[in-house]
Order: C-alpha cells, then structure tokens, then sequence
C-alpha cells in the first residue's frame, strides 16, 4: 500500500532541486560585490596575503571551474571551512551544531500552528458570522499583523521581566552541560533520552516562549486556510445532498467535510514551512538562540561565503524533505495525486 | 517509463533555449566590453554567473513542478481559484529557461577559454 | 440571505447621489458596511496624518542626534516624555511619529514599484499569451515558492550596504512582483476573453492603446485589493530586515531599527518602552492594512461569505 515509487521518484528530484539550488547560490555569490580573500585576510592585510589566499581558495580559477569544483564539494555536502565566524572549523560541523537548534524551534512551532490552527478554522467555519467566527478571524489576522520581533520581547517583558516565570533567552539554563549527553543536538530530546529530569525542565521552560511566538504565526494562517477551506467544501454539492438527507448539520461537516477540507491545507502547511524557517531567524535573533537562521544572517553580514552557502543548501533540502513528508500524507488523504 | 517521443520533445525544448542562449551570449559580453569597459574574460564570467541563475532557476522550477505540480494542479482546482496552472505547462516553460541558462554558460565558458 | 445590504433607511439621506453611487457599486457597498474594514481605514487614515505631520513639522538632524545632556536618559514614559527616552537620551515621540514617514514612504516606494513591475508583466503575459505568458509566469511561480524574508535576505546581498533602506525595498520589490503579475494577468485575460476586445484588435488599434484603454481600468479593483494586503507585509518585511540588520543604517528613526535596538539593548535591563511603542505602532498599521485587505477581498468576492446554513 505504501506508495514506494512515488517517494522513490520524489527523492530522486532532491538532486535537480540541490543542484538548481547550489547554482543560484554560487552565481548570486558571484555577482554580489565583496571579495572572499580579502574577507578572510582582513582589511588590513598585505597584498601578498591576500593573493596566497585567493590562490589557495582557487579564486584564480575561471569561473566554470570553481562551478564544477563547488559542485562536486555539494555532492560530497563538504564546504570548506568557515572564513570568519568559526575560523578553522568546518562548515559541516558549524551546521551540525545549528540546524537542531532550528530543527527544534521549527517542529514545536509548527506542532502549535497545527493543534490549534486547524480546530480554531473549523470552530471559526461551522460558527459562521458568529461572534465565535468574528473573534477568531480577528485574533487570527491580529496575529499575523503582529511581527515576531515585537511579540517575542512583549512575551519576555512579561512572562520573563515581570512574571519571573520563564527564562528570556537561550536553550537551557547555563549552569547545565548538554554536551555529554548530545544524540540529537534538540535539547529537550536529548536531556529526555538521557532521563535527566531537572535538565529537561529547564529545556521545555526556554523552549515555550520561542515556540509560542513562532506558533502563534503559523497557526493564524492555518486556521485562516481551514475556514476558507471548510466553507468551500461545505457549499459543494454532495454535502447539500448529504444535508437533505435529514443528518444534523454540523455533524455533516464534521463527518464528510473536514477529510476534504484538509487536502488544500496541508499542502499551504508544507508551502509555509518555508515562512516557518524565515519566522525561526527572527525569533532566534529574539530570544538569542544561536540556530541555523541567525547563523545565515550573519554569514551574510560578514560575507562568510562558505557558510552562506552550506545554510542555503540546508534550507532547500529541509524544505523539499518537508514537503515531500506534506505529499506523502496528501496522496493517502487523495489517492488520485498517486496517479 | 517515458517513451523515446517524450525525451525528444523535452531535448527540443531545451535545445532550443540554449541556442538562444548560446547566441545572446556573445551579445551580452560585446555589450559589457564595449558599454562598461570590462575586460572579456571579466566579462565571460559575469555572462557566466548570469546563465547560473537562470540554469538554477529552470533546474529548480522544474523538480518543484514535477515534485508538487499534482498537488498544487489539485489544490487550484479544489480552491477554484480559477488560476490554469498545470505541471505540464510549468515543466515546458522551465525547461526552456533551464536551457537557456545553461546554453549561456557553455557559451561563456566556451568564449572565455578563447579570449582567456 | 446576506447581511450586507443596505437598510431602508440610506435612501432618505440628502446626498441622494452618493448613496445611489455607492449602491451602485456592489463592491463599495459591500466594503463600507464592513466595520472591521472601516476601522482598518481609520488605523490608516491615522497613521497617514501622523506620517505628514510629523514629516512637515520634525527636523530629522534633531530626532536622529543623540540628546545626552538635553534629556534624561532611559527616562519611563511620563509627562513630559509620554513614550520616555531610548539610550541615546532621546524622546521616543517625535521618534515613532517619524517612523509611521518612513514605514508609509518605503512601504508606498516597494508596493508601487512591485505594482507597476508586476501590471507589466501580467498585461504582457495575458497579452501575447503562449510562450510569452508560460516564460513569464512560470518564474513568477518560482519567486512565489520561495519563502519571502529567506529571499528578500538573499537578493539583499547583491545590493550595496551604501543603499540603506533602499537596499531593502530593491529587494522586496522583487520578492514581491509576482504576487501582482499573477494577479493582473488572471484579471486582464478575463478583459481580453471578451469580444470586444477582439473586436478592437480586429479593427487595427495598436497593443499599447488596447492594453491601456481597456485592460488596465478593468483589473484595477483587483490590483487595489493586492495592494491594500501587501503593504502591510512590505511593511513589517522592511523592518525584519531593519531588525536583522540589512535596512536603514544607525540613527535612522525606523521602526524596525528602534526595535532592534530596543530589544538588543534595553530589553533585558527594563527599558521596555524603546521596544514597545515603535512596535505598537508598527503591528497597528500593519493591522489596518490586513483588515481593510480583508474587507475588500471578502467585498470583491462575496462567494466565501455566503451562510453555511
């Protein structure tokens, strides 16, 4: 029953889509100004240095042999080593260190987005022009409106500053060591697997604030998705029909309707994943968790090349991976996507 | 499987964005010489860089339309959002604009090593 | 069956014309008896006066020096400095009123330029069709999967730092083009289905005069509606970018940099305010402009408020 080729085929299409991705990367790092020797070097380095790295960089080489060179260093994920936020560490390990922290922040807001979007959408559905409904809507595009980098200091400020209930920043109080017991490098599995309780408190209470913000995101265009959905699939025919037959209204929708209706949505909840990942960079600025987002602002900033380009290649293959997880749910709840 | 018509037509549609490619190519460069005085190799280069986004972009429009086309074709269609988006015409166009990305870099590469 | 009609009583009024006019029009009609609509305006309308008068009658040097010396630093709202002071000693009012300009003026530049760039494209897709439109449209199909902030941070690198905040609207420009390419060209195929237009070409005028006189005034609800909803998100975009550090350059009375700053350096040690009043301000506008988006949206396409019952 498990649709082996379909996923066969689709993870096939992850080397086009790296391949694409790596391409773009390399030509826009290419044409944006700034010389990567001269960033390692410093601005102050002698000319002599600044040529020795070039030359070991293979920066004196035509441009369609740096494309092969990097292209095959993509296949083998290798990066070289990071040109000024990490000195003499490989990209791959800087990346090991803070795609979980992303990973982590990602999942539970997402799962927040999820456990509340969809039930608020269909509540704000079958209360039609309701208060209920109105409220909703309200709350759902208010939270949309309201940018992350302003609701995360608003939770600090008052659960953190004024409360004292939660912590205001960071993965884990600082007087634990999560390094000797690291599996997944996602603190809060990591300190469960290691059955270290007082650790795993401390993880959940840093992680709820950054989750909550960037859940609460997630989960207005989600319930926003779900009621349009909902109401569409509501007005189609066999539902009258269904209706006609003289069942209970809203046990209808619930019955017949919400199988339907969560077709489209979980295709937006794997095209906004991508938002999601966007959202994790402002929240980690927030909250100073040091995940693959502020990783990738900063390397920008600094022109860190090789960084850039290894966050960039990250994104893209954790984007398609989700997405092909959204297809594989979708093609159980609609057969026909299996052709 | 795709039969041998299908890879023909595929290969036409990026053969023919790379011959366009292939010639605009020369132009671009003449163009950055004469215009901002760049030296040619200089030149190849950027005409270079500049068919990787477009071959990147093809490549990428392309796997996303044949990894999601079904599902997004299914979601319109369910949504009504009366947009006629459809896989097949998204994979033709992608291909051309691949082809054309990737034509413009054999051709820079190619007069690069000659001016170079 | 649908609460939107006018009552009775509108008819009465002496202003007979404008009340026929707007009943007229389903789409006005439907938008002025949507309070939530209605009060997205007014948060606009506000924030507009605020933006003008605040251009007019500030001096930028003044709001942008540091104040140390004059004011009291890190000063809690009061009185006298009803939204306090920031670390430079400087009173946040004319700050933030500032910010609504430059939210409004960026915001306006990045919406209009990704409309007029968007309109061209749509009208030339929809226009030569075949494979004019599928190029066209399948790359902006493309742009549109990428994440928006994830973009905007990639096509950020390829402009000067020199540029500033111009630097961010370039690329949110072309982050958001697309949404109104697609948009157009689905309206102007609509405008070109119809046989009058057939009718025109067959009769020799030119492609420009036909585009102009009869497609544009024919999507111009729809790109309104666009518009009202993406310049919301333009706005809250720039300051992302401004907060993470890739938009108006120190000193600038941004809102996005003022919460940057606030957040980075005043935050942790109770000086909430830096923080809170330019980001009040902020999510209100961007609030008025989602939900008068939404209004229009709901008015222009009446089918999603039909009653489930």
């Amino acid at each position: 029953m498990f649709p082996k080729r379909f996923v066969l085929k689709r993870l096939l299409l992850l080397v086009p889509v790296l391949i694409g991705v790596a391409t773009l990367v390399f030509s826009i790092l290419h044409l944006s100004p700034g010389d990567p020797a001269l960033t390692i070097a410093g601005e102050r380095a002698s000319q002599e240095f600044v040529e020795r790295i070039r030359a070991d960089l293979g920066l004196n080489d035509p441009i369609w042999v740096q494309y092969i060179d990097f292209l095959g260093n993509v296949a083998r994920f290798d990066f070289g080593e990071s040109y000024v936020i990490n000195r003499n560490t490989t990209v791959r390990e800087v990346l090991s260190n803070t795609l979980p922290v992303t990973l982590e922040l990602a999942l539970y807001g997402q799962l927040f987005g999820i456990l509340f979007g969809i039930p608020l959408g269909v509540l704000s559905a079958v209360k039609q022009d309701t208060i209920t409904d109105h409220a909703t809507r309200v709350g759902a595009l208010a939270g949309i409106s309201v940018p992350i980098f302003w609701s995360g200091p608003l939770l600090i400020l008052l659960f953190a500053q004024v409360l004292g209930v939660f912590p205001t920043s960071g993965r884990i109080s600082s007087s634990f060591s999560v390094s000797a017991i690291r599996v997944t490098g996602m603190v809060t599995i990591d300190t469960l697997i290691a059955g270290e309780w007082d650790m795993f408190r401390s993880a959940v209470r840093h992680m709820l604030l950054p989750s909550l913000v960037i859940g609460i995101y997630s989960m207005a265009l989600i319930s926003r998705m779900m009621r349009s959905s909902m109401l569409e699939v509501v007005r189609q025919d066999y539902m009258r029909t269904a209706r006609a037959k003289g069942q209970g209204a809203k046990i209808t929708i619930l019955k017949h309707g919400f199988r339907n209706a969560l077709i489209p949505v979980i295709t937006i909840i794997g095209i906004q994943f991508g938002g999601l990942l966007g959202g994790a960079v402002l929240t980690e600025t927030v909250f100073a968790i040091g995940g693959i987002g502020t990783l990738l602002v900063e390397a920008i900033e600094v022109g860190d090349y090789p960084i850039v380009q290894g966050t960039v290649l990250t994104f893209a293959f954790l984007f398609t991976l989700v997405n092909l997880v959204v297809d594989i749910t979708y093609s159980y709840l609609d057969p026909r996507i299996q052709q | 499987m795709p039969e041998l018509s299908a890879i023909r037509e595929r290969g036409r549609l990026v053969a023919g964005g790379a011959v366009v490619g292939g010639i605009a190519t020369p132009l671009l460069m003449v163009g950055l010489v004469v215009a901002a005085g760049t030296p040619p190799m200089a030149a190849a280069e950027t005409a270079f860089a500049f068919g990787g986004l477009w071959f990147g972009f093809g490549l990428l429009g392309w796997a996303g339309s044949v990894a999601s086309g079904r599902a997004v074709e299914a979601a319109q269609e369910h949504l009504e959002t009366g947009t006629e988006w459809t896989e097949r015409r998204s994979r033709r166009a992608m291909a051309r604009i691949g082809g054309f990305g990737g034509g413009t870099m054999v051709s820079a590469a190619v007069l690069g090593t000659i001016v170079g | 069956m649908s609460t939107e009609t006018l009552t009775d009583g509108d008819g009465q009024t002496t202003s007979r014309g404008l009340v026929d006019r707007v009943r007229a029009s389903p789409f006005l009609s439907r938008l002025l008896s949507n309070r939530l609509a209605l009060a997205g305006l007014a948060i606009i309308v506000a924030m507009v006066v605020i933006a003008i008068y605040a251009r007019l009658t500030l001096d930028l040097d003044v709001i942008s020096r540091s104040q140390l010396g004059t004011n009291p630093n890190r000063a809690a709202p009061n009185l006298e400095y009803p939204f306090g002071t920031d670390g430079q000693a400087r009173d946040l009012v004319p700050r933030v009123a500032y910010g609504a300009w430059y939210a409004m003026l960026f915001g306006t530049v990045t919406v209009g330029a990704s409309t007029v760039l968007g309109v061209g494209l749509g009208i030339v897709a929809a226009y030569y069709g075949d494979i004019t439109d599928n190029v066209i449209m399948r790359t902006m199909d493309v742009l549109l999967a990428f994440p928006s902030l994830l973009l905007a941070l990639a096509l950020v690198s390829i402009f000067p730092d020199s540029l500033g905040l111009w630097r961010a609207v370039a690329a949110l420009t072309l982050v958001y083009t697309p949404r109104f390419a697609r948009v157009v060209r689905g309206a102007a195929l609509t405008v070109l289905e119809n046989e009058y237009i057939d009718a025109t070409v067959a009769l020799g005028a030119a492609d420009p005069r036909v585009l102009v006189r009869h497609v544009l005034p024919n999507c111009l609800a729809p790109i309104t509606v666009q518009s009202t909803l993406n310049f919301g998100l333009a706005i809250i975009d720039l300051a992302a970018l401004s907060f993470l550090g890739f938009g108006a350059s120190a000193g600038t009375p941004s809102w996005g940099l003022m919460l940057s700053n606030g957040v980075s350096q005043g935050l942790l040690t109770g000086v909430w305010w830096w923080s809170f009043f330019p980001g009040l301000f902020l999510a209100l506008t961007v609030l008025g402009f989602n939900l008068l988006g939404d209004g229009m949206r709901d008015a222009l396409d009446p089918r999603m408020r039909e009653a489930v019952d």
